[in-house]
């Protein structure tokens, strides 16, 4: 005896026959294609929340498009600072924390003897700035990791089409875009005529050493004086920090 | 409202494209009568029914298809291809179709049988184009003093010409899987072939009945030529107390559908499976598995899917033929044929009947799309199981059944009762029963239930919860959960 494939438990004359359930199914589909064909579309980018007599749900990208929650991830692009100079001080976390490894950084220095004494207030600069959006998995660990604010994915578009693999490394001028940022804590922010930057860390407990004094004139708790650790090549006295006013 | 009258635009052009045809075919075959041979319209016929009508049909039709498709699944469709700056209701995309299977690659694999190879296409398009030959389109009309009527050919086999050519369609898919040389193609093109085979039985078979009512297998006199022939006749209705009046005639008309709705429904699935279109297309697949023209490519390939939408609009034009009655109208035939306009100016008639036949076959081709795109696709044994197991005794009960009917009464009366009580019997069926309320539930939950699909896990999560404890299988949480779900979102 063969094998039985379908077993069919119901016994209803409607299932049987299927004709009448065929018929319902077809009565779904035709009301759907009437409905869509004299509705029209309502271009609510919230789908749910489209009226009319139309169902359909399509979104006509390019000329509509999704609305992006916040933080959403594009394409990178360098801050530039108020000079235009991006914010990048080449410190290497993103291209360490990337897990594609597709940034490249090459670190430039600021002469001492420069004479927009840069070098007073930043020290490095990326000479090369190049990342393979081919390789990027769009994650996002660059900007979470860069201190410096200098990188993010806001721009709300994803990487163009290109026609060569070469043209998808992008370098300074092609990520640099954007309105300059500069925030409180930025070094040059630091107001002039005031010994103390203008932006309190928020660490109350100083490291010894940096040149400023404690808080209350003690240490805290669970810290050896100064003065009972062995005496070391670095002397606990040291004097106070020259801070450096930037000039615009 | 700019929507509604657009479509009714768009809708008008296309009864408009209808008539213009239909008219320009009778005007010309009175030509060709006039100045050339006897017989020349069948030739003029040649070119308009099939290569304009069928073809731009066909043709339109792959784009109508992407479009109406859409609109049953709540998208746009193609709107992309834009020519002349607009879309043109996915026309730009037939036309880049055509392009793109033109000029595309057209290799012959090393070890395929040649000859074979070129020849499966032509089998499979050129009887699905050869159908409509014996397709009757319109009335038979004196255009300038000669008889034109509009269909190619009128053999005296009539519907076994039918049934001939569709056997030679599956040497079309048979050839095109077993030439390719290879496996996954042979076994493509086996079984598109078991499955056209088994169908051609049933598809037979229900015509049998239909050739019993009308005593005749030749299709022109089954629509009905002259009133009392065929379809053009009424079952119950005024049309004999009428006489010449010119009065109104209206009643039930002899259609197939109200005769023979059996083998209407038998017809109807058994030439789906025979055209391999869904539910019945295992065979071609798409995507889900390898069919028989897996070698093909170009317009070897696209002969094969054009052959498929081409065969749509023939199997639209025969069952209108056969059970929707032709031509004619369903009421008010005798009165308009009585205008002294028409009876003037004969290819006027021809030209409103004519529109009229391609409107039933307009509708049959929607019908044809809207079950494609209904249902979900039969299970190969499935699809066996029902050709032998239900069509075909079905259909031998469809042959019993009327033969009785007709040796008890001969006017079609006691037929045609039976058929109205199949049809309502269906009818009541449909729209009644506790399968109504699941249906239609879920059928509305595909929108507006959107949101609880998000809710789903946390319901999985509590049923899962409370099964946990009490039972051992991991299959029975899974169930437990399941069916906890089910009937918490219910």
């Amino acid at each position: 005896m063969a094998y039985q494939a379908s077993r069919d438990p119901s016994s209803e004359i409607r299932v049987r026959t299927y004709l009448p359930d065929l018929a319902k199914g077809l009565a779904v589909t035709a009301k759907l294609f009437f409905r869509n064909l004299f509705g029209t579309r309502d271009p609510n980018v919230e789908v749910v929340d489209r009226e009319g007599l139309s169902r359909v749900t399509t979104v006509q990208y390019p000329e509509e498009k999704m609305i992006q929650p916040p933080g959403y991830r594009g394409l990178h692009r360098l801050v530039p600072r108020e000079d235009g100079k991006p914010r990048c001080v080449a410190c290497y976390m993103c291209a360490t924390i990337c897990p594609a490894q597709c940034i490249y950084i090459e670190a430039g220095e600021y002469e001492t003897t420069d004479p927009s004494n840069e070098s007073q207030v930043i020290e490095k600069y990326p000479t090369r700035f190049v990342i393979d959006e081919l390789r990027c998995i769009v994650c996002g660990l660059c900007v979470e990791a860069c201190p410096k604010d200098a990188i993010r994915m806001d721009t709300g578009v994803h990487t163009p089409s290109e026609y060569t693999r070469a043209d998808f490394v992008y370098d300074i001028p092609k990520l640099l875009k954007g309105p300059p940022v500069s925030h409180p804590s930025d070094p040059w922010n630091r107001r002039q005529g005031s010994a103390a930057p203008a932006h309190q860390p928020a660490e109350k407990h100083a490291r010894i050493g940096d040149g400023r004094a404690p808080e209350g004139g003690h240490l805290e708790a669970g810290h050896v004086p100064a003065a009972a650790l062995p005496a070391t090549s670095s002397s606990p006295k040291t004097p106070p920090a020259q801070v450096h006013h930037f000039e615009k | 409202m700019r929507r509604i009258g657009f479509v009714l635009f768009a809708f008008s052009l296309i009864v408009g494209a209808f008539a213009g045809v239909t008219a320009g075919g009778y005007v010309l075959g009175g030509l060709a009568e006039a100045h050339l041979f006897q017989g020349a319209h069948r030739l003029v016929m040649l070119l308009i029914l099939m290569l304009v009508m069928v073809m731009v049909i066909a043709t339109l039709l792959t784009a109508a298809e992407r479009k109406w498709s859409a609109l049953m699944q709540n998208r746009i469709g193609p709107n992309r291809a834009k020519l002349f700056g607009s879309p043109l209701a996915g026309l730009g995309h037939t036309a880049a179709d055509v392009l793109k299977m033109l000029t595309k690659e057209d290799f012959i694999p090393a070890a395929a049988n040649k000859a074979l190879f070129i020849l499966a296409p032509m089998l499979a398009f050129g009887s699905a184009f050869a159908l409509f030959a014996v397709v009757p389109a319109g009335p038979s009309v004196e255009v300038m003093g000669h008889t034109v009527d509009m269909v190619v050919g009128t053999p005296d086999f009539g519907i076994l010409y039918l049934f001939a050519i569709a056997s030679i369609a599956v040497y079309g898919t048979a050839l095109a899987g077993w030439s390719s040389n290879n496996k996954f193609g042979l076994l493509g093109g086996v079984r598109a072939s078991a499955q056209m085979v088994s169908y051609e039985i049933a598809l037979g078979l229900s015509l049998v009945g239909l050739m019993m009512t009308f005593s005749t297998v030749q299709l022109p006199q089954m629509v009905g030529e002259g009133l009392g022939q065929g379809q053009f006749q009424y079952v119950w209705g005024n049309a004999a107390a009428m006489g010449e009046g010119g009065g109104f005639d209206i009643g039930l008309p002899a259609w197939g559908l109200f005769l023979q709705p059996v083998g209407f429904l038998l017809f109807f699935a058994a030439s789906f499976a025979e055209t391999k279109r869904a539910p019945f297309d295992v065979p071609e697949g798409e995507s889900e598995i390898i069919g028989y023209f897996v070698e093909y490519s170009g317009m070897k390939f696209g002969l094969f899917m054009i052959s498929e939408f081409v065969e749509i609009v023939v199997l639209s034009g025969v069952i209108t033929v056969l059970f929707l009655g032709g031509y004619h109208l369903p009421f008010g035939e005798l009165w308009l044929r009585s205008l002294p306009v028409m009876q003037e100016h004969g290819w006027l008639l021809g030209t409103v009947l004519g529109t009229v036949f391609w409107l039933k076959v307009l509708a049959l081709i929607w019908l044809q799309l809207l079950i494609r795109w209904s249902l979900i696709r039969f299970r190969y044994d499935q699809l066996m199981s029902l050709g032998w197991k239900v069509l075909l005794p079905l259909g031998l009960v469809n042959v019993f059944v009327t033969g009785a009917l007709l040796l008890w009464d001969p006017t079609l009366q006691w037929m045609t009762g039976l058929g109205l009580l199949v049809l309502s019997a269906l009818f009541v069926l449909s729209v009644t029963g506790p399968a109504s309320d699941e249906t239609e539930e879920t059928a509305h939950g595909a929108s507006d239930h959107d949101r609880d699909h998000g809710d789903t896990p946390s319901n999985l999560g509590g049923g899962a919860k409370h099964t946990l404890p009490d039972s051992h299988h991991a299959d029975g949480d899974l169930e437990a959960a399941a069916r906890a779900a089910a009937s918490l979102s219910h």
